[in-house]
Parts: structure tokens; C-alpha cells; sequence
């Protein structure tokens, strides 16, 4: 059998940008924008926990526990109940999109937090000792001396959550919002006759997106980083 | 994990439904909005498609949106939906109307209203050229069927003559018709017609008119929007009568299409 790629080449403006040019944001650039605004919200929040939870004793067991909530649910289910109940708790005006954005970060800010915690925890107990000792205050050290090391020594790690964000977003399809892979079965469910094809080519812009991930992640770290 | 998807669904719908606040009137609520909000099939062709050149939705389903929408005289605004969520956006509240191929059941119409049918399908018969036209013909015939679906329980109940043989999909009972081991075979008429218009030997079959099982067409509406249903089914009935939903039809099913129909239905008030 064949391979007859000119479905993906007569439809590749749609996979990439959708119905961008009628003020609809879509496929791959609906993809890469809700990633990238997923893993700024959970990262802000995911390092706001930490800190909370590094900070007091007493509310990290409820960071925790609310953290493995979100570990126990399923990342599509989550999506699913936002995008009928966020509209429901705030009025219809909310995109979609922006529904599941929340969902992404929601999940990723569980994952992020633990990692910054474990970061924060695996520095030397000198160093906080140090800065105290140098007269800063709590809050001090933990910005201007335990946060700086621990997040260099964890953008390994926030490189693989981005990675598994980046392939989340392709959930947003179960809400048919306009991302990759809903444009992509569309596409497929008009056709019909291509899905090898056109499936096998949003596979590849995914990989190379997330390949082009670990390589401006290297770039910034230099060869120095583990 | 699409049946848990259904019960998730509709508890969802189910908890949704009961604190969402029961609006007065919701037809005064779209001319006032000035929107009306349809959900429709994005990846359902012929029903709801995203058109390759325009990339706009279009479809059977978004013909007949557009016309609610103009004789309501607001704006459309369409919702893509699969076929999961379509009750839960109705009763969230997302959408305004379902104009998304969906089937009129018992079990659904507890949940949501329905409109008078604008589409009637079901499962129909692909002879030989030369066989009777009336399905009563064919009471006591073999019969070829595929396995698991509900054309199959249907010959059961209708003919219980006739010998039916359950194949694994379609293109083996159309070989079976073929050699002659089967007299006729029934599926869903789209993918029959979509069969035959694919079959090299198309000119020594025919499908019959009439169907054996039927499967109507309805939109869906909130449970006791009285004043939206019956201005839906008063459009519905008057796109009958100026012959818009004709036109409809043939534009998505008729001579042009890739697998014609023949239009054995018309809309009436229920």
C-alpha cells in the first residue's frame, strides 16, 4: 500500500494554524500556545506550593493530599468537568480553550510542586544555614538562595513535565477544541481514506516539537547541567 | 471507556440540570442574547464537516442551524460537539439547540425534547437489479446482515422466515450477494449507498426505498422550553413547505453527492 501524503500538503495550513485567518486560533499553534500557557500557570503555581509547603510544616500535609487528588484522577476527566463546569460557575464567556488550559495547569501544578519541594529539600542544610547566618531572613534565603540553585537543578525534570504537557493538550479533542489532533481527525473523519497518513504526520510535528523542547532546554543549560 | 464516558456524561448533565437555575423562557433569552447557539458534528460528514477549502463548518446539520437561526433573526453561533457530549452541552447550558445527528430515542427523550424529525434513516436492502421491490418479498429469503448490529435484530423481529447470516462487515455479504449465497443485505442506507457507489459491479444492484428499521432525526431541545420547541417545529414545518429542506437535502444527499439518496420523508408538525 501506498503512502499518499498530498492529503496532509492540501490541508497543512489547517493542521498548522486553523482558522487563524477568521480570528480562531487552531491546530498545531493552538497546541503550542496552550502548552506554553499551561506551563507557565502551573509552573508559577507549582513553585508558589512548594515554597508554602517548604515554609509550614502544617500545610504541607494538605498540599499533599490535595496534590494526590489530582494524581488519582484521570487528566481527561479533569478536562471533561471544566469545560462544562467552569462556563456553569462563570458564565458561558470563557473559551474553551482557555478551560482546558486551566485543567493542563491544574494537573501539572501537583507534579511541579513536588519536584520543587524535593528540589528545595535535596540542597545541602549549609546552605540555609549559611544565609540565616548572614542575617537574612527566612523568606530570604529560600529566594535568593535555596530557589536559584534548586530550579537550575531541576529544569531536567521540567523538561519532561513540558514534554507530557505538550501531548496533553492532544485531550483537548474529547471538548473539540480546535488543537492538533482535533483539526487532525476532522481532517481524517472528511477524508476518510488517508488516517495512516495524515496521523503518522501529527505524530511527527509532535515529536518535533517536543524535540525541539530538549534541545533549546540543552542549549540553555549548557553541557554543565546532568 | 465509551461507556463510562456515557455515565460520567450523564451524571454531569445530571448535576448540571439540577442547579442550573430553570431560565423562564428561552427563546427570549436567544432573541435577546441575539445569538443562538447550536451544537453540531465537526468530523460527521455529510451531517457536520469542516470544509477543506473555507475551512468553515458545513453539513446537512449546519444547512438547517443556519436556517433556525435566520428565521429566529439572531446570529448563529456553532458548538462543535462529538456524539458523547452533546446532551451535557444542552443541558449546561452551552448550547441552545443539538442539531447534531441525533437519533429520537424513549430512553433520551426523559433527558431532552425533541423536535418533529428533519432526517429519516434506517436500514435498507441491496438486491440484485432483478429482485422484487416491496421487502415483503423477501420474507422468506437468506438474508446477509452484519454481525452485532441493529439491522440484524430487526430482520429477526420483522421476517422471522427468513434465514439471516451474519458476516463481519459489509463487503463480505455484498461478496455473499454476489456468488448468490444471500438473496439481499441490509445495513444502514448511508453505508450501503457508500458500498454501492465503491462497487466495481454497481449496475447489478439496486437498493430498495424502503427501509426495514427506522431511525428519525430530531433537535433536541431543553426539557420545557415549550416556547423554543414550538418555534423550532414551526420552522421545521415552513422549511418543509418553501421547499428550503429539499434543497438541503439534495445539496448533501442528493444527485451531486458521493452517495445519493432518495428523499422518502417529509417534515410535518408532530
Amino acid at each position: 500500500m501506498g503512502l499518499d501524503f498530498t492529503v496532509v500538503l492540501r490541508n497543512l495550513d489547517y493542521l498548522l494554524w486553523g482558522r487563524l485567518t477568521d480570528g480562531e486560533l487552531g491546530g498545531l499553534l493552538l497546541t503550542v500556545v496552550m502548552a506554553v500557557s499551561a506551563g507557565i500557570l502551573s509552573l508559577a503555581l507549582g513553585i508558589a506550593l512548594a515554597m508554602v509547603a517548604w515554609r509550614c510544616q502544617a500545610s504541607r500535609k494538605l498540599l499533599f493530599l490535595w496534590a494526590e487528588l489530582i494524581r488519582g484522577i484521570p487528566l481527561i476527566f479533569v478536562i471533561f468537568w471544566l469545560y462544562f463546569l467552569v462556563p456553569a460557575l462563570f458564565g458561558g464567556g470563557i473559551p474553551n480553550a482557555l478551560s482546558v488550559i486551566l485543567a493542563l495547569a491544574w494537573f501539572s501544578s501537583a507534579a511541579i510542586m513536588h519536584s520543587v519541594l524535593a528540589g528545595l529539600q535535596s540542597l545541602p542544610r549549609s546552605q540555609y544555614e549559611a544565609g540565616i547566618a548572614s542575617g537574612l531572613a527566612e523568606h530570604q534565603v529560600l529566594c535568593w538562595i535555596l530557589l536559584p540553585q534548586a530550579l537550575r537543578n531541576l529544569i531536567p525534570s521540567f523538561v519532561g513535565l513540558f514534554a507530557s504537557l505538550i501531548k496533553d493538550t492532544s485531550l483537548a479533542f474529547i471538548v473539540n477544541v480546535p488543537e492538533l489532533t482535533t483539526v487532525a481527525s476532522q481532517v481524517n473523519n472528511r477524508t476518510q481514506l488517508f488516517p495512516t497518513e495524515i496521523f503518522l504526520s501529527i505524530a511527527a510535528m509532535y515529536f518535533v516539537l517536543c524535540g525541539v523542547l530538549s534541545l533549546a532546554a540543552r542549549a540553555v543549560c549548557g553541557p554543565s547541567s546532568r | 471507556m465509551a461507556f463510562e464516558f456515557r455515565y460520567l456524561t450523564a451524571a454531569i448533565a445530571l448535576v448540571i440540570g439540577l442547579t442550573g437555575a430553570a431560565h423562564a423562557d428561552q427563546l427570549a433569552d436567544i432573541r435577546k442574547a441575539g445569538v443562538l447557539r447550536a451544537a453540531v458534528f465537526d468530523s460527521n460528514p455529510p451531517f457536520g464537516l469542516v470544509d477543506e477549502k473555507t475551512h468553515n463548518l458545513v453539513g446537512y446539520d449546519i444547512d438547517f442551524a443556519k436556517a433556525f437561526a435566520d428565521k429566529i433573526g439572531v446570529k448563529l453561533e456553532l458548538v462543535p460537539t462529538n456524539p458523547a457530549n452533546r446532551i451535557p452541552l444542552l443541558t449546561s447550558g452551552k448550547a441552545d439547540l443539538i442539531v447534531a445527528d441525533i437519533t429520537i430515542t424513549p430512553e433520551r427523550a426523559t433527558v431532552i425534547d425533541f423536535s418533529t424529525p428533519y432526517f429519516v434513516t434506517g436500514q435498507q436492502f441491496l438486491v440484485p437489479t432483478g429482485s422484487p421491490d416491496k421487502l415483503d418479498g423477501y420474507a422468506t429469503a437468506r438474508i446477509g446482515a452484519v454481525k452485532g448490529t441493529t439491522g440484524e435484530q430487526a430482520l429477526k423481529t420483522r421476517f422471522p422466515q427468513a434465514r439471516v447470516l451474519s458476516y463481519d462487515d459489509v463487503p463480505l455479504a455484498l461478496a455473499s450477494l454476489r456468488n448468490g449465497t444471500v438473496q439481499a443485505i441490509t445495513q444502514d442506507s448511508e453505508i450501503l449507498a457508500g458500498l454501492l457507489a465503491a462497487a466495481p459491479d454497481k449496475s447489478k444492484y439496486k437498493l430498495l426505498p424502503e427501509l426495514l428499521s427506522k431511525e428519525e432525526i430530531g433537535i433536541g431541545v431543553k426539557k420545557n422550553e415549550t416556547a423554543l420547541l414550538a418555534e423550532v417545529n414551526k420552522i421545521l414545518v415552513s422549511l418543509e413547505q418553501d421547499g428550503q429542506a429539499g434543497q438541503i437535502f439534495d445539496r448533501w444527499f442528493g444527485k451531486g453527492s458521493k452517495a445519493p439518496e432518495t428523499r422518502n420523508f417529509k417534515i410535518t408538525a408532530q
